[in-house]
């Protein structure tokens, strides 16, 4: 071999590399985890993959009412809620990142990330 | 090849590879405003003048929900609703200039867009989360006083309401805000894009997102859980519009926020949902709110007549309808749905 083929062959070889360690870094995730924040703030943060039995995060928010976040394998959901009008609760489970739950007058969001779906916002 | 050239492709290499690698800087913001929760993103080459551009954003939607809250007692739109008749001064020349464009707005849909409609809005308790049926007589009362042609500008006296009428701005304020937020984001230095989600209903995305390539935004799918499919947009306004977004349940009917100005009962035109794509924010939320109370038929004719924007109409049987302008940016999350292109 010659030394320019030498250098050809290791030039590719880094290439493959390179290119190899950009797919692996720019992967699409599929790791669904949820970010519980009140007001902003994050409180808690769940990776939907990891749960193996269903437990409850009881939450008081900046509203002054309470939420029940109810964790199960794969999704999450408001079991509670002292709010007045209830539409978190009444959403039911989210699975992935399309659509957060929201608690307006606790100032709740429960988002679900890195679920591989590659989208920057839902629109509904 | 000489080491040193060896040392010099090396060198070139890393050099590619890393521009591949993400360079842009992405600051985040969550506000609750507007009777929503507000996303902001913005992104840029410089993390400083990001996160600066993104305070300042939401500074402005504050004050935006402070002047347009029409519950919160020191906002213009509170004076108006409760002057009794009398002519109220807006605070600042893009309140008037914002009512001119919804009093427009409204004019050009033949009022199926109604800034006029919150007494009935109030009235089916959408505002309190206490959720009542109105009876006939109490809707034809309501819808009676359903009128934005009865709203008076004066360039000096300002804005005036007949006794016992009330606006708000709900359908057009999220619209409005992103309008109002792009426009000076553009032009900030070390800003390069941004994706504004007011609260779903209405999105303004500035440039591409990081990495390059138009932003990619979830469409819900009306009847449940899920998305409809993905589309793609840039520098525009999304806006959406569905009775899926805010409704209550008696006696086994679905009652929904977007409400008929015709009969102050929810709009029940066929339609699931209505997304409307536009270079205005203001007119892609309205527009949604307006086409929704049209129904398909109208909608289309509407869309025929002005072709200064988008839409993909969603009916209540599930079938999609579509502009031949999203054609290409929207994807059926399932590859087999039919989706008919409009002409």
């Amino acid at each position: 071999m010659s030394r320019n083929a030498k250098g050809l062959a290791a030039a590719l070889v880094l290439l493959a590399a390179g290119a190899a360690a950009f797919l692996f870094l720019h992967r699409p995730l599929d790791h669904p985890v949820a970010r519980i924040t009140l007001d902003g703030t994050l409180v808690a943060e769940v990776d939907l993959t990891a749960v193996d039995a269903p437990y409850t995060i009881p939450l008081e928010g900046p509203g002054g009412f309470s939420n029940t976040v109810l964790v199960e394998p794969g999704r999450i959901c408001v079991r509670e809620a002292g709010c007045p009008d209830q539409v978190c609760v009444k959403q039911g489970f989210i699975s992935d990142g399309t659509v957060p739950i929201v608690c307006l007058p606790n100032k709740l969001v429960i988002q679900i990330v890195g679920g591989g779906e590659d989208l920057d916002a839902a629109a509904g | 090849m000489t080491a040193a050239r060896r040392l010099l492709a090396l060198a070139v290499l890393c050099a590619l590879l890393a521009g591949c690698a993400p360079q842009t800087k992405q600051v985040e913001r969550t506000v609750f405003a507007m009777d929503t929760v507000l996303t902001l993103t913005v992104c840029g080459t410089d993390r400083s003048a990001c996160q600066t551009a993104a305070d300042r954003a939401v500074t402005e939607l504050s004050a935006i929900d402070k002047a347009l809250s029409a519950t919160g007692e020191d906002s213009f739109v509170w004076a108006l609703n409760h002057a009794n008749g009398a002519w109220v001064q807006p605070p600042e020349t893009w309140v008037d200039a914002l009512l001119a464009d919804a009093l427009t707005l409204c004019a050009e849909t033949g009022g199926a867009l109604d800034l006029t409609a919150y007494p009935a809005v109030q009235a089916w308790g959408f505002t309190s989360g206490e959720y009542r049926v109105p009876d006939r007589t109490e809707l034809e009362q309501l819808a009676s006083r359903i009128d934005y042609r009865a709203v008076e500008r004066s360039e000096r006296q300002g804005v005036r309401l007949p006794e016992g009428m009330e606006l708000d701005f709900g359908a057009v304020a999220k619209g409005y805000a992103g309008d109002a937020l792009a426009a000076w984001l553009r032009e900030t230095p070390g800003v390069t894009s941004a994706l504004l989600n007011l609260g779903q209903s209405s999105i303004q995305t500035i440039g591409e997102r990081p990495g390059g390539g138009p932003w990619r935004i979830a469409i819900q799918d009306p009847s449940g859980e899920g998305t409809l499919g993905v589309l793609t947009a840039s520098d525009c306004a999304v806006g959406t519009s569905g009775g899926y977004q805010r409704y209550f349940e008696s006696d086994g009917q679905t009652y929904w926020h977007i409400l008929d100005p015709e009969t102050a009962a929810p709009a029940r035109s066929g339609l699931a949902s209505v997304t409307v794509v536009s270079p205005s924010g203001l007119t892609s939320d309205g527009l949604s709110t307006a086409l929704f109370v049209m129904g398909r038929e109208d909608a289309v004719a509407w869309w025929r007549e002005r072709q200064d924007f988008d839409v993909l109409l969603v009916e209540e049987d599930g079938s999609i309808s579509l502009t031949p302008g999203l054609a290409e940016s929207f994807t059926p999350s399932d590859p087999g749905r039919e989706v008919n292109v409009l002409s």
